[in-house]
């Protein structure tokens, strides 16, 4: 069985070889048919791969390493993509995959663009394949095969997780389609609005599904790693930041090129840089020249080869964007206060965010080179990444009205004053009243002033209130995911300064108080999982009428010799009371429990933030729907 | 100041470290050690600061914030003294220090600068022809 995965691995690689020829040669329709050969033998092949899993078929080197036979069955399947060499072949489908969709849905009547953006896929998909293939195949057999399994390490045994991988990987590998698309462009140095109207649906379709990767990646870590919080700059969500903030700036800037015929070097600059950084994201986190805490599959060996591939398809690109970029076309005349000068306050402000997160990210290994050991961490980006979009958020509102050419400044004091009415009145109330810092009161007052921003633009675009209904859906998924925006920055804000953590040694029937929660511990009982047991305890939390049962536990996988925490949290409406099980203690003959309590409040609008962007990125690649206009 | 503290501190110790576990009386002096918690690095673990990890070495950490507040020291001195205790590796708010530190701190807002001053650069150069520049709404995005 496992066999013919191997051989159709290598068939999608030759189809690929003859779609990055072919495609080159300007052979459109040859081309796009090996793309669908490619795809459709490698999902054949992914398909044999899951079914060895699903199977245990520990005569496969990589279903012994991963899996175990107690596992349930969702997690046999998802310990298909929750290893190294199996990812890469998860990798090696959505590649393929986006070339097929690429195949199958550009519309711009340009043959031999079209041919050569098949062409550069091929090319990725190429590399990819032998990269599976030839430095980490995950179709080796063992003989003799062991009769269990090593078991999927512990923390990826988790419904978020299992998800998690894929959407992340259709994000990074979308923007493979982005690079091919922007290489084809420069090839024949013609990035113009026919270029830009194809290359944005391709980076939503890479947006959409990073964000949400993004977003569940971070849920996982709230609840699973037991540490309260839901982003800790560790070097592996970093890696996931700076693909999704040149991701941001690249929406911004082909909405101009599309819209203008402007700023198409620097559109197909991003364009690039995207699959770039999703690249360095893949090869940060595999190469484990970072500490991290969700890293898993790590090899330094393989982390050369994937650095190789990085710099080839970098210097490559980069190379044909320096070569091209002058020779690309201007679009039409802008000043400096208009809707194309503030995106580009965007991009500039983006890009810089991104490359903060790299500095910050890589600064502990250039010291460590330089043989000094130095830690980068929260408050680092809490000084740098988040006074800078900070800024930006705020100017948003102001110019989202802005036309594009010149803009109209007869406003702005009006929004000026608003502004600066919301902050004030927010000061007086927070600091004053509600007892809260200084910069969490600007960062409500921004959170707010963001949301009202996007309902206001919407407002003043349908000019009456029936008529919002009959806006196009790109303008519906503009506004969206600018209230995301503020609705993230509130929750981001006040969770992270109204946060209340403690830590509590309770006895049996013992209990004690945690941000106005009175936490009693009844009971904690030995239970058994399919592949674990645990440690589970019963706790009454209650506030006034409110009473909560919550049951924190603490696993323990022998397969994997490791465990886990199993956080316990009671949703009140207005946050997460968060309780973990810690260690047991033996004091004087009694035997105590260590708790970790939090209260995170409004933590759901972080994630409602987030899901609101991808929502609103959504909206806007839907098909322009034929609306009357109003 | 330092010295003083630091041995306070270390009289203080072993009374306080049986209770230290538990918050600080003071909610003020509290909030200030925990955020010290959270910029300090666990010597023990992957990647955590001492406020989340549950390794027994972040647990004396913790003390050791707590009671150094609670005789009074700053928020530097409490970062002085881990950093000469545990080294520089400690502070996950690196230190702006020499040319390194100030490259890290000063990185960010140089390339803004920077990449202000190009972004303005090319709208200066468009500026000839902007002057006919006719505004247009957008359309939809």
């Amino acid at each position: 069985m496992i066999e013919l995965g191997h051989l159709a691995a290598f068939l999608a690689l030759a189809a690929s070889l003859v779609q990055g020829i072919l495609g080159l040669m300007g052979a459109r329709a040859m081309a796009g048919r090996a793309a669908l050969v490619a795809f459709g033998v490698m999902a054949v092949s992914f398909l044999t791969l899951v079914v060895a899993f699903a199977q245990s078929d520990f005569s496969l080197a990589l279903v012994a390493n991963n899996s175990h036979t107690l596992k349930p069955m969702l997690y046999k399947i998802a310990g298909a993509w929750g290893n190294h060499e199996g990812s890469m072949a998860l990798w090696c489908l959505v590649t393929l995959g986006f070339g097929a969709a690429g195949a199958l849905w550009m519309r711009t009547g340009r043959e031999l663009f079209e041919a050569r953006t098949l062409g550069v896929q091929g090319w990725l998909a190429t590399g990819a394949l032998s990269y599976l293939l030839f430095a980490s195949s995950p179709y080796l057999r063992l003989d003799p095969a062991p009769l269990q399994g090593a078991g999927l390490n512990p923390i990826l045994q988790d419904p978020a997780l299992a998800f998690h991988p894929p959407m992340l990987y259709l994000g990074y590998v979308g923007y493979s389609f982005v690079f091919a698309l922007a290489a084809a462009g420069l090839m024949e140095a013609r990035i113009d609005r026919v270029w830009a109207k194809e290359a944005r649906r391709w980076s939503l379709a890479a947006f959409i599904p990073l964000t949400l990767g993004i977003a569940l990646g971070s849920y996982w870590a709230y609840y699973e790693l037991g540490w309260g919080g839901w982003w800790f700059w560790d070097p592996v969500e970093n890696a996931s930041l700076m693909p999704w903030l040149i991701g941001a700036a690249l929406l911004h800037s082909v909405a101009v090129t599309e819209k203008r015929g402007s700023f198409a070097a620097w559109t197909a600059l991003l364009a690039v840089l995207a699959f770039l950084f999703s690249v360095m994201g893949a090869f940060l986190v595999r190469s484990g020249v970072l500490t991290s805490v969700h890293a898993f599959a790590v090899d330094p060996k393989r982390g050369m080869v994937l650095l190789t591939g990085l710099v080839v398809y970098g210097t490559i690109a980069l190379g044909l964007f320096a070569l091209r970029a002058p020779k690309l076309e201007g679009g039409k005349p802008w000043q400096m206060l208009s809707r194309e000068g503030a995106l580009a306050v965007n991009n500039v402000v983006l890009v810089v965010a991104a490359l903060t997160v790299l500095l910050g990210t890589l600064f502990p290994l250039m010291a460590e080179a330089a043989g000094r050991t130095i830690s980068v961490g929260e408050p680092y980006f809490r000084l740098t990444f988040v006074p800078m979009l900070a800024a930006l958020l705020a100017i948003l509102p102001v110019v989202q009205i802005w036309s594009w050419g010149k803009a109209d400044l007869s406003m702005l004091w009006k929004w000026a004053a608003g502004g600066v009415a919301l902050v004030v009145v927010f000061m007086a109330l927070g600091v004053g009243l509600w007892d809260i810092p200084l910069g969490a009161a600007f960062g409500l007052a921004l959170g707010v002033w963001l949301v009202f921003g996007a309902l206001w633009e919407l407002k003043r675009r349908a000019v009456s209130l029936p008529r919002v209904f009959r806006l196009p859906l790109r303008v519906w998924g503009m506004t969206l995911a600018h209230i995301g925006l503020g609705v993230f920055v509130i929750g981001a804000v006040v969770e992270t300064t109204q946060r209340y953590e403690s830590t509590l040694a309770l006895p049996a029937g013992g209990s004690g108080t945690v941000a106005g929660w009175n936490i009693t511990l009844k009971d904690v009982r030995a239970i058994e999982g399919p592949n674990w047991y645990a440690d589970k305890a019963d706790i009454t939390a209650r506030r006034g009428s409110a009473t909560a049962e919550m049951a924190p536990t603490k696993r323990y996988y022998p397969a994997a010799r490791m465990p886990t925490t199993e956080t316990a949290i009671h949703k009140t409406g207005t946050g997460d009371l968060y309780v973990a099980l810690g260690e047991r203690r033996d004091v004087n003959g009694e035997t105590r429990w260590v708790f970790r309590v939090y209260f995170n409040p409004l933590i759901d609008l972080v994630y409602l933030g987030v899901l609101l962007m991808g929502l609103g990125a959504f909206f806007s690649l839907l098909p322009r729907g034929r609306r009357k206009a109003g | 100041m330092i010295l003083r503290s630091l041995f306070l501190g270390i009289a203080a110790c072993l009374l306080a470290l049986t209770c230290a576990a538990q918050a600080l009386d003071d909610p003020a002096e509290e909030a200030r050690a925990q955020s010290l918690m959270r910029e300090l690095r666990c010597v023990a673990c992957e990647n955590e600061p001492i406020s989340q990890s549950s390794a027994a070495i972040a647990e004396d950490m913790r003390a050791r914030v707590r009671v150094m507040i609670s005789d009074g020291a700053s928020d530097a001195e409490v970062r002085d003294w881990f950093e000469s205790r545990y080294g520089e590796f400690v502070l996950f708010r690196p230190k702006g220090k020499g040319l390194e530190g100030m490259f890290l701190w000063g990185a960010p807002f140089g390339l803004l600068i920077i990449g202000g001053l190009i972004a303005f650069g090319v709208a200066r150069r468009r500026q000839a022809g902007a002057a006919a520049a006719e505004p247009v709404a957008p359309e939809d995005v």
